[in-house]
């Protein structure tokens, strides 16, 4: 189990190239994908240690915490992983979440 | 119901191969840098490679879990309905049995929904944010220095520093501590080098998804500079546009995709996001992959590429699903994207049978 902090981050930046120097100088990890405002911001998440956030602060650039520990997130859903294999008996198979629907 | 370990998810492979006499197993060359086997389906009801082929991966990245789920799903519910003579339902998108039966009767669906699985592993275990696989080889024994991010392993204009301008901060590293390390050379990866195996087998190969997570996107080639259909001497083959590319909204380059190619893909990606968009209203955007930043080394330009770089080799559309608004979504909310997905990916082969 991991024991650091995480924080997640929307970084946005007043313009692309604003954003494309700090992804290029501080490079954050980041998730999805930068996403362009109406004002001609851009904006993209970023998974950062608190020391990082630093980095990441600068003039044109605001920071949105989405998750103040991204890590314990990330440990929950652990719990939300299968134990063993459900697979295993001889008759088990998935069967996939659409409904089977017979032709009207 | 909950998220499939790494046993499971091969276990639900091979299960699904034995119970179904239109599933194959596939088993991968190549086991992960630590040691374990992988393996892919083929579904359909032809000779193996008398169809043309879609080839769909997941579970690339380690963190982005659902992708190996909506995959395995996928498989189950078309083995299924096939075989009981039904239709599928996802929310409100539905296919009928007819539409079912002409996928398993015309295509070869391979899907390989686990490529990393030593990744998962590790990230399902101990650190749930882990990207890139867990190769040791280039970390000098440093573990903050370990694995290789296998979707930029491929070649496509792997010298980055070479092929890129000096000012487009693409988002790829040869440092072995970054997140985004391409490793020592193409393909230098197990995990990569069985994904190229899979195109290679199945030379009738025309379509290829790589599922990912996320923003809610469907995105076409390319990835390394905007798209144009006017100058074909600007492609990442003509090293005269060395150091020109990856700026975005700029004259110097821009990468050349045939229009009808550019077209074709636009018309799967759309149907892609609408059967999908039915299901229960999720709005993803059907876009090409350059954004801000470019990228080298990724899948769907490397499967495009392939026919250009090597003309007995046929033409492969290359897309990459980024599915959902987080890496690990809790369970319930995943089983809803997971209807999403299938949908939009049972939509794109229907499509992709009339193209
Ligand atoms: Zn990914």
């Amino acid at each position: 189990m991991s024991t650091y902090e995480i924080l997640r981050v929307r970084v946005t930046a007043k313009d692309a190239e604003t954003l494309r120097a700090l992804l290029r100088e501080a490079r954050p990890d980041v998730g999805g994908r930068p996403r362009q405002g109406d004002d001609g911001s851009f904006s993209i998440e970023a998974y950062v240690t608190p020391e990082q956030t630093a980095a990441l602060e600068r003039e044109g650039v605001s920071l949105t915490t989405l998750d103040e520990d991204a890590a314990a997130t990330g440990r929950e859903r652990q719990a939300e992983v299968g134990e063993g294999d459900r697979f295993a008996p001889e008759d088990a198979v998935p069967h996939g979440l659409a409904l089977k629907v017979t032709d009207a | 119901m909950s998220y499939l370990n790494i046993t499971e998810v091969e276990s639900a492979v091979t299960s699904l191969a034995a119970v179904f006499p239109t599933a194959e197993l596939i088993e991968l060359p190549e086991p992960s840098v630590e040691g374990r086997a992988a393996h892919a389906l083929r579904i359909g009801t032809a000779e193996r490679g008398a169809n043309d082929a879609v080839v769909l991966i997941g579970g690339v990245h380690a963190r982005e879990w659902g992708s190996c789920e909506i995959l395995v799903e996928l498989a189950a519910d078309l083995l299924e309905a096939h075989r009981d003579g039904t239709g599928l339902t996802y929310g409100g998108t539905s296919f009928t049995s007819a539409h079912v039966r002409s996928i398993l009767d015309e295509l070869d669906v391979v899907v390989f929904p686990l490529v990393n699985p030593d990744g998962r592993h590790y990230s399902q275990t101990v650190e749930p944010m882990w990207r890139k696989n867990r190769n040791p080889a280039n970390s000098g024994g440093d573990p903050a220095r370990i694995g290789v991010d296998i979707n930029r392993n491929y070649d496509f204009l792997f010298d980055f520093q070479t092929a890129f301008h000096p000012a487009a901060g693409p988002r790829v590293s040869t440092d072995a501590g970054d997140l985004v390390y391409q490793g020592p050379s193409p393909f230098s990866e197990p995990e990569t080098r069985n994904v190229r195996w899979l195109l290679d087998d199945f030379p009738r190969t025309r379509w290829f998804v790589d599922v990912h997570s996320y923003s809610e996107d469907m995105l076409t080639i390319w990835g390394d500079d905007d798209n144009q259909s006017a100058e074909p001497p600007k492609n990442f083959r003509n090293t005269d546009f060395d150091g020109k590319r990856g700026l975005a909204g700029d004259q110097l380059y821009a990468e050349y995709l045939r229009q009808a190619d550019a077209d074709d893909a636009g018309v799967l990606a759309e149907e892609f996001c609408s059967g999908l968009k039915a299901v229960r209203g999720r709005g993803y955007t059907p876009m090409t992959a350059f954004h801000l930043y470019p990228t080298s080394g990724t899948s769907h330009d490397y499967a495009y590429a392939r026919h250009i770089v090597d003309t007995d080799k046929g033409k492969i559309h290359g897309f990459t699903v980024e599915w959902g608004k987080s890496f690990h979504p809790p369970w319930s909310e995943m089983e809803k994207i997971i209807l999403d997905v299938d949908a939009g990916l049972v939509a794109f082969c229907l499509k992709a049978l009339t193209l």
